[in-house]
C-alpha cells in the first residue's frame, strides 16, 4: 500500500560516482519529515532525485502511487514545490512577480494570471511576512528576505508536498525558527507534507515527525526523532561524541556536543571535584577538557552533575537519589580524595544531607592536598544548616584553601599549584 | 501591481512602440536624395491597402516617386524592421534562456558560422552559378545553423545542456571558425573588401526578394518565442527552479534555441553581421519595461525594429552617396550605451 511519497530502492550517480546507494522509505500525507546526515552523505542528491531533477539509475519514486518520472513536469509542479538552499536571480523582477511565478504550473499557455492567482500570491506574502517587500527588486533584498520570497513562491504553487534543501542554513536563528514554525503551521493546519534537508540536528528534532538519517548514500535509520537521534547513531554516522537528552520544554531529543577534543587524560594530575545539583557541570567539563584525571563525589544518582559525570565517563562516588550521604559512600569518597593530587569544592549549597562533603574537604586539606574553593556565591547564602556549614567553610579558608570567584579559573590555578608541587 | 492593470500597461507599451515604428518607417521613407513628403508616402501606402485603397485618390506625385518608395526605400525599410526584430528577439530569448546578460544572438557561434558560409560564396563562388544572389544568404544561413547545431550537441552531456558548457562551446567553436575565416581572407589573394563590408553588416542593395526569404523565419521564430514567454520567465530563476515550476527545461531549451537560431541566422544571412542590436536592445528595454518576457519580448522586438530602421537610414544618408555599413552605426551607438549600462549598475549581472 503506497503512502504519499515512496522512495523505492533509489540509486543515483553522478557519472561513475554513486551517491545514493539504494534508499527506500515512505512518507505519509501530512508528515513533516527531515533528512539529516553528514556532508557528502547524499542528502541534497536525494532531494534532487525526489524533485525530479536527477533521474535515478535504479529504483523509482512514487508520488501518490504514480511514478514521478512518468508524470509531466507540470503535473509534478502542481503537487510539489521545491525550495533550494539558495536562489540567485540575476534579473530585476519584483518580489511580487517572483511569487506570482509560483502560479505558472496552474496556468494555461495563453492564460494570464487572474484575480484568484493574485489573491493566492497575496496570501503567500502574508504567510511569509513578505508583503512589505512586494515592490522591491529581488536583486536588492537580503539573503534572508530572498529565502522567504522563494518560500512564498513555493506556497503560491499551492503544493501538497514541499521539498526544502537546508532552507534556513543562511538565516539568523530567529528567521530559522520563524520559517520552520510557518511550515509547521501549514503542515498541521493545512495538511502540507514537508520533506526538508536539515544541517542542524536540533532544529530537525524540534520540527520533524519523521527523520531519515543518511550515511554513505543509504538510509542509516528512519523513524521518530527519538529513535533516530541517539548518541550511538550520531557517533556512528558523524564520528562525533554527543550527549542526547530530552529537550526540557518540548520533550524532543536535543543534541549536545561533547568537546573532548582528543584530550584523553594526559597526565596533568588527578583532581577530585566535590559538587552536586548541577553546580559542577562547568568545572567538570573544563577539567576534563584540559586533560586532568577527574574523580567526583558524592553525587546523588540522577542529578545533573551525576549525569554530566556519567557522560564524561568519570569515576565517582554515588549515592541513592535524594538521600543523605551514607557512611559507606563517605568512605569511598575519602578514598578517592586520598588518591587525588588536589581537591576542588564548587559553589554548592549545604544542608544536613551533604555536610559530610565539607568534612571530606577538610580532611583533604589536613592531608596536605591543595584545596580550591569556588565561591561564586557567598557561603552564608548557601548554608542551610544553621551556621554549621559557614563555620566549617571558614575553617577551611584558615587552613589555607585557595578561594576562586570564578569556576572558569579552576584549571589554570590548579595547573599552577600542581606544577609548583613538582 | 494588480494583474489586470499590468496587462493594460503592457498593451499600452506595445501599442505605443508599434505606433512609433510606423512613424519611423514613414519618416525614413521620405529621407533620401529624392524629396518626397511624409503625406505623399502615407497616401501611397494607404492606396496599397485592400478595400480602403481604391477609395483614396492618387496624389500628384511623379510616377518615379512611387517606384522609389516601394521598390527601393520601403523594401529596405521592411528588411531593416525584420532584421532588427529578429536580432532583438533572439537576443532577448538567448539572454533569458542562458541566464546570461552577455548573451546575444551570436553567442552560439552563429556569426562566425555565417561568415564562413558567406566567404564560401564570396571568395570561392560556392553555389553562385545555380543560385545567383541567393547563394550568399543560403551559404551564410547554412553555416550559421550548422554551427549552432554543432555547439548545442557539443554542450550536451548526459541528456542535459548546462548553460556554462553551452556558452563555452559557443565561444570555442566561434573562435575556431573565425580563425578559419581570417585564414581564408588573408590567403585568398582576392579583393577582400566585399567580405569585410559584409562582416560589418549592412542592408545596401537588398530588396523585396530578401524580405520574402526572411519573413517566414522571423514570423515563425517570433511566434514560437512569444508562445513560450512565460516559461522563459521561469528560466531566469535557473534550470532547476524552472523545472520545479513545471517547465520541461530541456525541451524548452531545444525549442527556443531552435527558434532563436533560425531567426538570428536568417537575419544574418540577409544582412551580414550587425552587432550590438541583439545585445543592447534587450538590455535597454528591460531597464524600462522590466524583465517579464511577456512584455519584454514584444517590446524589445519592436524596439529592435525601430532602432535598426533608424540606424540603417542613417547609414544610407550620413555619408551619401557612399554607404556606411549599418553595423558601424549600431556599434557606434551601442558601445557607449553599453558602457553607460555597466557604469550605472556596478553589481555583476544586470
Amino acid at each position: 500500500m503506497p503512502l504519499y511519497l515512496d522512495v523505492l530502492g533509489v540509486e543515483c550517480a553522478y557519472g561513475a560516482v554513486k551517491v545514493i546507494d539504494g534508499m527506500t522509505f515512505s512518507i505519509g500525507q501530512g508528515c513533516f519529515a527531515g533528512i539529516i546526515g553528514p556532508n557528502g552523505s547524499g542528502k541534497s542528491t536525494l532531494l534532487r532525485c525526489i524533485s525530479r531533477t536527477l533521474k535515478p539509475v535504479r529504483g523509482t519514486v512514487l508520488l501518490q502511487g504514480e511514478s514521478l518520472y512518468k508524470m509531466s513536469p507540470r503535473e509534478v509542479a502542481r503537487k510539489m514545490a521545491v525550495v533550494p538552499q539558495e536562489t540567485a536571480v540575476n534579473f530585476p523582477f519584483t518580489v511580487e512577480e517572483i511569487i506570482m511565478m509560483g502560479r505558472s504550473p496552474h496556468l494555461g499557455r495563453f492564460q494570464a494570471e487572474g484575480k484568484r492567482d493574485y489573491e493566492i500570491t497575496s496570501r503567500s506574502m502574508d504567510l511569509t511576512n513578505t508583503r512589505h517587500l512586494a515592490g522591491r527588486q529581488i536583486t536588492a533584498i537580503s539573503g534572508g528576505e530572498r529565502q522567504r520570497v522563494i518560500i512564498a513562491k513555493a506556497l503560491a504553487q499551492e503544493p501538497e508536498l514541499i521539498l526544502l534543501d537546508e532552507p534556513t542554513s543562511h538565516l539568523d536563528i530567529n528567521q530559522q525558527v520563524e520559517i520552520l514554525s510557518l511550515l509547521q503551521r501549514l503542515n498541521r493546519e493545512g495538511g502540507l507534507t514537508v520533506l526538508a534537508v536539515f544541517h542542524d540536528l536540533n532544529l530537525a528534532a524540534q520540527f520533524c515527525d519523521l527523520m531519515i538519517l543518511m550515511h554513505g548514500g543509504k538510509a542509516y535509520r528512519v523513524g521518530k526523532p527519538d529513535e533516530v537521534l541517539t548518541a550511538e547513531n550520531i557517533e556512528e554516522v558523524y564520528g562525533t561524541r554527543v550527549l542526547v537528552k530530552k529537550h526540557p520544554v518540548t520533550g524532543r531529543p536535543a543534541v549536545f556536543l561533547l568537546t573532548r577534543g582528543g584530550l584523553e587524560a594526559s597526565g596533568k594530575g588527578r583532581v577530585h571535584v566535590i559538587c552536586g545539583g548541577g553546580a559542577g557541570v562547568a568545572v567538570l567539563g573544563l577539567l576534563v577538557e584540559r586533560g586532568f584525571t577527574v574523580t567526583t563525589g558524592v553525587l546523588n544518582i540522577g542529578d545533573i552533575d551525576w549525569e554530566t559525570a556519567k557522560h564524561l565517563g568519570l569515576e565517582m562516588t554515588e549515592e541513592a537519589p535524594f538521600s543523605d550521604i551514607s557512611d559507606r559512600s563517605y568512605r569511598e569518597n575519602l578514598e578517592m580524595i586520598q588518591r587525588a593530587d588536589a581537591c576542588v569544592l564548587v559553589s554548592i549549597p549545604f544542608g544536613r544531607g551533604n555536610l559530610k562533603n565539607l568534612e571530606a574537604v577538610s580532611l583533604a586539606r589536613a592531608w596536605g592536598k591543595p584545596v580550591l574553593l569556588v565561591e561564586e556565591q557567598a557561603i552564608e547564602e548557601r548554608d542551610f544548616t544553621g551556621g554549621e556549614a559557614v563555620r566549617r567553610y571558614n575553617q577551611l579558608k584558615e587552613q589555607g584553601a585557595v578561594v576562586l570567584q570564578d569556576g572558569a579559573a579552576v584549571p589554570d590555578v590548579l595547573a599552577g599549584l600542581l606544577q609548583a608541587r613538582i | 501591481m494588480n494583474p489586470q492593470r499590468r496587462l493594460w500597461r503592457w498593451r499600452l507599451i506595445n501599442a505605443m512602440l508599434f505606433g512609433v515604428l510606423g512613424l519611423v518607417v514613414i519618416v525614413c521613407a521620405t529621407i533620401g536624395p529624392a524629396q518626397i513628403s511624409p503625406l505623399d508616402v502615407m497616401v501611397m501606402l494607404v492606396r496599397k491597402l485592400p478595400l480602403v485603397g481604391s477609395v483614396v485618390p492618387p496624389g500628384d506625385w511623379p510616377e518615379t516617386h512611387e517606384t522609389i518608395v516601394f521598390q527601393m526605400r520601403l523594401a529596405r525599410l521592411v528588411l531593416a524592421v525584420l532584421v532588427g526584430a529578429g536580432l532583438a528577439s533572439s537576443g532577448v530569448v538567448l539572454q533569458g534562456l542562458l541566464q546570461n546578460p552577455m548573451a546575444d544572438p551570436y553567442i552560439l557561434g552563429i556569426s562566425s558560422g555565417a561568415a564562413l558560409g558567406a566567404i564560401a560564396a564570396m571568395l570561392f563562388g560556392l553555389g553562385m552559378h545555380a543560385l545567383g544572389i541567393y547563394a550568399l544568404p543560403l551559404t551564410a544561413f547554412v553555416g550559421a545553423v550548422a554551427t549552432a547545431f554543432v555547439v548545442y550537441n557539443l554542450a550536451r552531456v548526459g541528456g542535459r545542456t548546462p548553460v556554462p558548457t553551452l556558452i563555452l562551446a559557443g565561444i570555442a567553436v566561434g573562435s575556431f571558425l573565425s580563425a578559419v575565416t581570417s585564414y581564408f581572407m588573408i590567403t585568398s589573394g582576392q579583393n577582400i573588401h566585399q567580405v569585410v563590408f559584409w562582416l560589418m553588416g549592412g542592408l545596401a542593395g537588398r530588396g523585396w526578394d530578401h524580405v520574402l526569404v526572411l519573413l517566414p523565419y522571423i514570423v515563425t521564430g517570433l511566434a514560437v518565442m512569444l508562445l513560450n514567454a512565460r516559461k522563459l520567465n521561469a528560466m531566469l530563476l535557473g534550470d532547476e527552479p524552472a523545472q520545479h515550476l513545471g517547465v520541461d527545461v530541456e525541451r524548452l531549451k531545444q525549442v527556443l534555441l531552435g527558434a532563436a537560431t533560425l531567426t538570428a541566422a536568417a537575419s544574418v544571412a540577409v544582412s551580414g553581421v550587425i552587432g550590438f542590436v541583439g545585445l543592447i536592445i534587450p538590455h535597454a528595454v528591460r531597464l524600462v519595461v522590466g524583465p517579464d518576457h511577456r512584455v519584454l519580448l514584444p517590446a524589445a522586438t519592436l524596439s529592435g525594429a525601430i532602432f535598426l530602421t533608424a540606424a540603417d537610414t542613417l547609414a544610407r544618408v550620413a555619408a551619401a552617396p557612399a554607404e556606411i555599413p549599418v553595423g558601424v552605426i549600431t556599434a557606434l551607438c551601442g558601445g557607449p550605451f553599453f558602457i553607460y549600462l555597466l557604469r550605472k549598475k556596478k553589481e555583476p549581472g544586470f
